[in-house]
């Protein structure tokens, strides 16, 4: 498998298990700060309109009347709650504030854990911190220094903001139409592809629709070519050829199960370790 | 046969699907509805489906699957995981005992563990007040150095008027949530930029410490010396006393990275932001509980003395709340038990 890119972290679970969050970089970052500046400032600008249309009316005298003064306290209270509560409310309960959702980020430990009260309050008070000294530019500077896109409050509060994979059912490759039996003819039982091959032509033919024939022609020539050669398989049309070979090495000689739960792996000993390579 | 001891990638998707989805409506209804909303054996049954996909995710690794169907997996783990280890512990705690500890123990001996950045504070606030207060007595035009004039002027003569028409509760509320607004977040942010070596929250106090100074000295040399006095003394132990804790708590931030001790300075920042976090919400706090008093009775028509006798024991009070709670109980063990 190829390295993984330098903006996945990865976290390991208590169960020794290993799984990569992507992290999310300063524009997408930066964007769901926008819809949250927003929601927080239209929110804030409605109750003073409310407060304005309600309260205006009575314009008899010229000093403001008792509600509207006391509206306006109410406006300045949502402008402090805008300012600096609606973000750790809404991380530390849900781990995203309304432009994190939108962005399709959130906001987990540096141990891939959710966030509590103490790590919200702490990132969003450095908040004041990262703004410095104009439009994020502290925050900035932070992030393009740390491995994890750390601005001063992530650092603070030992939190990082990731893309987490949606978990969405993968269709697998089908070979359309199947094979006929005239183009299998020379080709082997045992087909072994390595990992790097697999991975290669599995890109390639999710990716092959949304190319141009020659495109695609000329891509498959360059790898179709020495597997075939290697094989000993030969047809006609280079992109076919990768598609049937695939078929074989993925779907065909492969009787038994892995340990697919962690019940059946006390039942079952994996067998020796990958053996085509 | 090199490859029969695996399964094909269908026939391995088509058998251990049915868990997954069990698995997927599962996080997706604790995700949205919260963990409350599952029923018992469906809490029971997460952390076995959890386990399953975990060993499932392994397998598909191993035997090189396609990446979508990897992708998945992850995707699955990933949100059980956060699901699973959650920091729901704290939750289960008898709130009622928490909020007691926290205000009653943890927030004075947290101030007292930090002394030293206290006391420092203290001085970066209060000199410079006294420094402002005594060249503004001696010549008045210096307060229009650190404040504005036409900010000075109309409040020197507001404080000349007394307070025999008290506020009006429109008025009362407006300013409370200006005090909110205004006080608060200054404090906050005084805390915040503590972490550039602690200079920004020393800025902060030297400004404020200056501008109050000034300020206190026009308004007495304009004649209403007696009057701000009646007005500050209210809520000045709370609201002075919040600054000076919140700058405080930002010297602390930013000495934890210059001299972190035997920790790298990331650890070292991070340990001490948990531990003053108490301080900067406690100052919070009394800011706002400032604020009200500030709003609805500081300029009241209550006559003179009760004001004195009020404010002054207030001020009392602070102090020895300070300096005296929580000194008895149980060994200090708070920053631990809250996460």
């Amino acid at each position: 498998m190829a390295a993984p890119l330098d903006t996945d972290v990865a976290i390991e679970t208590p169960e020794h298990i290993v799984f990569h969050y992507r992290l999310a970089g300063p524009a997408r970052r930066a964007l769901a700060y926008l819809v949250d500046l927003v929601v927080c400032y239209g929110v804030v600008l409605v109750i003073a309109l409310v407060v304005v249309l309600a309260f205006m009316g009575d314009r008899t005298t010229k000093d403001l009347g008792t509600a509207a003064k006391a509206g306006g306290g109410v406006v300045l209270l949502a402008l402090f709650a805008a300012q600096w509560i609606y973000f750790v409310v809404l991380e530390a309960r849900t781990g995203r504030s309304v432009g994190k959702r939108v962005m399709g980020v959130r906001v987990v430990t540096t141990t891939g854990r959710p966030i509590g009260w103490r790590s919200a309050a702490l990132r969003n008070l450095l908040r004041a911190a990262d703004a410095l000294p104009t439009g994020y530019l502290v925050g900035l500077a932070s992030m393009a220094i740390t491995s994890r896109f750390q601005r001063v409050g992530d650092l603070v509060a030992g939190t990082m903001v990731v893309v987490p994979e949606s978990a969405r059912v993968a269709t697998p490759i089908e070979l359309s139409p199947p094979a006929k039996p005239k183009e299998l003819a020379t080709l082997p039982e045992d087909v072994a592809l390595d990992a790097d091959e697999r991975e290669a032509i599995e890109l390639f033919l999710r990716r092959r629709l949304t190319l141009g024939r020659a495109r695609e022609h000329e891509l498959a020539s360059m790898i179709a070519g020495p597997i075939g050669e290697r094989l000993g398989f030969v047809h006609p049309d280079p992109a076919r050829l990768l598609a049937i070979v695939y078929d074989r090495a993925v779907n065909v000689g492969r009787g038994e199960a892995p340990p697919s739960s962690y019940r059946a792996r006390t039942a079952r000993k994996p067998k020796e370790e990958q053996p085509w390579r | 046969m090199a490859l029969a001891s695996t399964l094909t990638e269908r026939a391995f998707a088509e058998r251990r699907q049915k868990s997954w989805d069990e698995l997927d409506s599962l996080s997706r209804k604790s995700t949205q509805q919260g963990l409350r909303a599952l029923a018992a054996d469906e809490v029971s049954d997460l952390p076995s489906l959890y386990r399953d996909v975990c060993a499932d995710l392994a397998a598909a690794q191993a035997a090189r699957y396609s990446a979508p169907l990897v992708d998945y997996l992850r995707g699955l783990t990933a949100t059980a995981h956060g699901i699973l280890y959650g920091p729901h512990a704290a939750r289960d705690r008898d709130g009622s005992v928490a909020v007691r500890r926290t205000w009653l123990v943890a927030f004075p001996r947290a101030v007292r563990k930090r002394w030293r950045a206290m006391l420092l504070a203290t001085g970066l606030f209060f000199i410079p007040l006294a420094i402002g207060l005594v060249l503004t007595l001696h010549d008045p035009s210096f307060a229009f150095r650190v404040a504005p004039e036409a900010m000075l002027r109309p409040l020197a003569d507001a404080y000349a008027r007394g307070f025999d028409e008290g506020r009006d509760a429109g008025e009362g509320t407006m300013m409370a949530g200006f005090y909110v607004y205004n006080n608060v977040g200054i404090a906050l942010r005084c805390f915040a930029l503590g972490i550039f070596g602690g200079l920004g929250s020393a800025f902060y106090l030297v400004q404020n410490g200056l501008t109050i100074g000034a300020i206190l000295g026009y308004v007495a040399t304009q004649g209403a010396g007696a009057n701000i006095g009646t007005f500050i003394i209210g809520h000045g132990s709370l609201e002075l006393g919040a600054i000076v804790l919140s700058g405080g708590a930002g010297l602390s931030l930013g000495w934890s990275i210059v001299a972190p001790g035997e920790q790298t300075r990331l650890a070292s920042l991070q340990s001490t932001a948990r531990d003053i976090l108490v301080i900067v919400a406690g100052a919070a706090v009394m800011l706002v509980m400032a604020a009200g008093i500030e709003a609805f009775w500081s300029a009241s028509s209550t006559p003179r003395p009760i004001k004195l006798t009020v404010g002054g024991s207030l001020f009392l009070l602070v102090v020895a709340y300070v300096l005296v709670a929580g000194r008895e109980g149980p060994a200090a063990a708070p920053a631990e038990a809250q996460r």
